[in-house]
């Protein structure tokens, strides 16, 4: 499965150039918000400022979208305009997959703010339209008029991975010519309460993806990432998606990246999970901790390929002497293994090589 | 290369048209409509509602009322599959579809964190651990792929499609698919807001429609692929033929007029099953009720099947069940292809002058070897179902 092109959004900006440029930058100190209810009274996180969101071009149908759709639909539009396809592509044969964990939840609960204050007889049918999960998906149809199948699905821990293999399933069988899919999740006020009491915040702003801690610190995070995925080995401008149950790549030339974000109970098991002699790395600390931020590790994976450049681990605390990258080289890369556990150790895998043979 | 059959080996149903396929059968032969009214606890909204009234299911540790449904569905589709409810020796996919458990819209806790700022977290730590599909796997110790599809009204009828091709790709022996929704405040305020809503029991594609009724349910169908499934000694007659879904990039809860995306689901479904329109005995079609679906669907039907297919709705005995809707009607349609009859389609009386087919209005004998079960969804949403059965 080829990935034609990429399109992100997140707390360091939008599309591939503002990816390669925080790859470039490193780590960057989160922002802090104020969190009612919090002993401590606020909470480091990393949000997508409003002007991110703000196209009045690409969200020209999406106008009456909240950002949890805005922000899909800009990273689905980036990632067609980024694989040079929009153009040439069969709409009716493009298909739609959008993984979220947690959906608009600040849609649904600004629609709770409605029957809480005005009553269940005169609540927004707007709110309630845009609370639905695949409000988004919808919207990135109408936005880029894609007529084929749509289909948003959530999982808490492995909605990407199940994404990517749907995609994979509707290329091998002939639905679609190429698929966008990818990953939203948002953060909201009361998100933040959430992430403030049910995770530990890093008093240093820092998510720590090799310390492989039974008590992880996390800065949580929002965003999009799409990838256009089709079949046809000319467009891999960001090479391929290796079918699950690959073989483990040679590790000289290889890479293994840790999704590790500090949102699990307890990250200990990645211990186990390293490859021995594979160089690893994690860029969770650029982006924040979010459910379905293994769509950013994949992205990050598909720039390295296609520039043949390890990106120095944004944050190189390695209390346990693993090979992590403490340094941005050139140097030949031909395969990325990016690793995703959940707290009761159940992992998830997805393989991706510079050529599709 | 001839595509291998993926056969439904086990279905399980509940809805208040009965607690499973035996009393839902009856209840379809005699027409009982099982409808009451929004209680106080549900909602202060005064709307006709088909609610799951008898008791269901020991649900484990599991709280959501949507898993109550689904693992009371589940338990019959197991046991009509002859399974058991360990199937950790097998690769067993899991795919459910829903709409309202896939939200944490919990009113007392988000009440609390209004008026203290400090609610309980009970409430959200449950939430987390109550992905309908991540439940459903967990209660069978599937170890395959697991996903819930959230793709609004077409939610279960996607989640039998993507079963479909995960069990066609070899990723999986088994899969459980399928769908549940429970009736709650929130879509009842939502579609009262969007003026859907029927005072009265109703009335599928009949002339003087109001809108629909919400209601609650589960199905859920055993897929495995024919081989597997013979050789562990299933005698299973019940297929799924095809699938297929388009989208109407049109508007977020209204379908696109020309209804060109249902047309082209049904298309890519009977394509797939590698059938014409005219080997299709029937269709179940989504039939909400409202004005709006039930004219571009009925004009849909009418192109691509002709003004005679038999058409019925099975809402006016289960109401809307969103997330559930599609794998109930589907099993409903395996159902009536199994039994050589569909009920009336209760509550059309009048044939509607704008649409060009009408639904039947009494028990009808079937003779056909497929029929076709569509949902048309939220966000422009169309699937296709077609389901076949061996003589």
């Amino acid at each position: 499965m080829i990935i034609a092109g990429m399109g992100l959004v997140s707390a360091r900006g939008r599309g591939v150039a503002a990816l390669e440029q925080a790859l470039e930058q490193g780590w960057v100190p989160p922002v802090g918000v104020e969190v009612k209810g919090l002993a401590s009274g606020s909470l480091p996180v990393y949000v997508i400022p409003a002007e991110t969101l703000s196209d009045k071009v690409v969200l020209a149908k999406a106008r009456r979208a909240d950002r949890f759709t805005r922000m899909a639909v800009l990273a689905a539009s980036d990632a067609l305009q980024d694989s040079g396809l929009g153009a040439t592509v069969d709409k009716s044969r493009l298909g739609i997959i959008v993984a979220t964990a947690l959906g608009p939840h600040a849609t649904t609960f600004s629609f709770l703010d409605g029957i809480l204050d005005f009553g269940d007889a005169a609540v927004s049918p707007t709110a309630f339209s845009h609370s639905v999960h695949n409000a988004a998906a919808s919207y990135i149809a109408m936005t880029l008029e894609v007529r084929g199948p749509t289909l948003t699905v959530t999982h808490f821990h492995f909605a990407f991975h199940q994404a990517l293999e749907i995609a994979r399933s509707w290329l091998d069988q002939g639905r679609c010519d190429a698929v966008l899919v990818g990953t939203v999740d948002e953060l909201g006020s009361v998100m933040h309460h959430v992430c403030g009491r049910m995770t530990k915040p890093a008093p240093d702003g820092r998510i720590k993806p090799f310390a492989f801690s039974a008590t992880p610190e996390t800065v949580p995070g929002e965003g999009s990432a799409f990838f256009l995925m089709t079949r046809d080995p000319a467009g891999a401008a960001y090479g391929c998606i290796k079918p699950v149950g690959g073989a483990v790549p040679d590790s000289v030339a290889a890479l293994q990246l840790l999704d590790a974000d500090g949102l699990a109970k307890d990250e200990s098991v990645y211990r186990a999970a390293v490859i021995p002699g594979m160089p690893v790395s994690g860029y969770a600390p650029l982006f924040g901790g979010l459910l379905t931020g293994s769509a950013f590790e994949v992205a990050v994976a598909a720039l390295m390929l296609k520039r043949q450049r390890r990106f120095a681990s944004p944050v190189r605390d390695n209390p346990h002497s693993i090979p992590i990258l403490n340094e941005t080289v050139t140097a030949p890369l031909s395969a990325v293994l990016c690793t995703k556990l959940d707290c009761s150790g159940r992992k998830a895998t997805i393989l991706l090589g510079r050529s599709a043979t | 290369m001839a595509v291998e059959k993926v056969l439904i080996t086990g279905m399980g149903v509940v809805s208040a048209a009965g607690m499973n396929v035996a009393e839902t059968l009856a209840g379809f032969s005699s027409g009982t409509r099982n409808i009451s009214k929004t209680t106080p606890s549900l909602s202060p909204l005064d709307y006709p509602v088909f609610q799951v009234s008898a008791p269901l299911c020991d649900p484990g540790r599991f709280t959501s009322r949507t898993i109550h449904l689904a693992f009371h569905a589940l338990n019959e589709a197991l046991a009509d599959a002859g399974l058991s409810q360990d199937l950790s020796g097998l690769r067993v996919g899991v795919c459910m579809g829903t709409t309202v458990a896939s939200q944490l819209n919990d009113m007392d806790f988000y009440t609390a964190y209004r008026k203290t700022g400090e609610p309980p977290m009970e409430p959200v730590m449950a939430f987390l651990k109550s992905n309908l599909a991540e439940a459903v796997a967990c209660r069978v110790k599937a170890k395959g792929p697991c996903i819930t599809v959230v793709n609004a009204c077409s939610s279960s009828a996607d989640a039998i499609g993507v079963a479909l091709g995960w069990i066609r790709s070899g990723q999986c022996d088994l899969v459980i698919a399928g769908g549940g929704d429970e009736l709650s405040r929130i879509p009842i305020c939502g579609f009262s807001s969007l003026s859907v809503f029927s005072h009265e029991p109703c009335r599928p594609y009949d002339r003087d429609r109001q809108g629909l009724n919400l209601g609650e349910g589960a199905g859920i169908v055993i897929l495995e692929p024919e081989s597997a499934a013979r050789r562990r000694g299933s005698r299973a007659s019940l297929f799924v033929g095809g699938y297929d879904a388009a989208c109407d990039a049109h508007h977020l809860t209204a379908p696109r007029p020309d209804g060109s995306g249902l047309e082209a689901a049904i298309r890519g479904s009977l394509a797939g099953a590698g059938i014409g329109p005219q080997e299709v005995g029937f269709v179940n079609a989504h039939g909400t009720a409202t004005r709006d679906n039930d004219k571009v669907e009925g004009g849909v039907l009418a192109r691509v099947f002709g003004a005679g297919i038999k058409v019925l709705s099975t809402k006016g005995f289960t109401g809307h069940t969103l997330g559930a809707a599609g794998a109930l009607e589907a099993a409903f349609t395996a159902l009536a292809l199994r039994e050589g009859w569909i009920p009336a389609s209760a509550g059309f009386e009048n044939q509607d002058e704008d649409i060009p087919i009408g639904a039947v209005r009494e028990r009808t004998a079937v003779s056909a070897r497929y029929a076709v079960s569509t949902s048309l969804a939220f966000g422009g949403n169309n699937a296709s179902l077609v389901i076949g059965c061996e003589s």
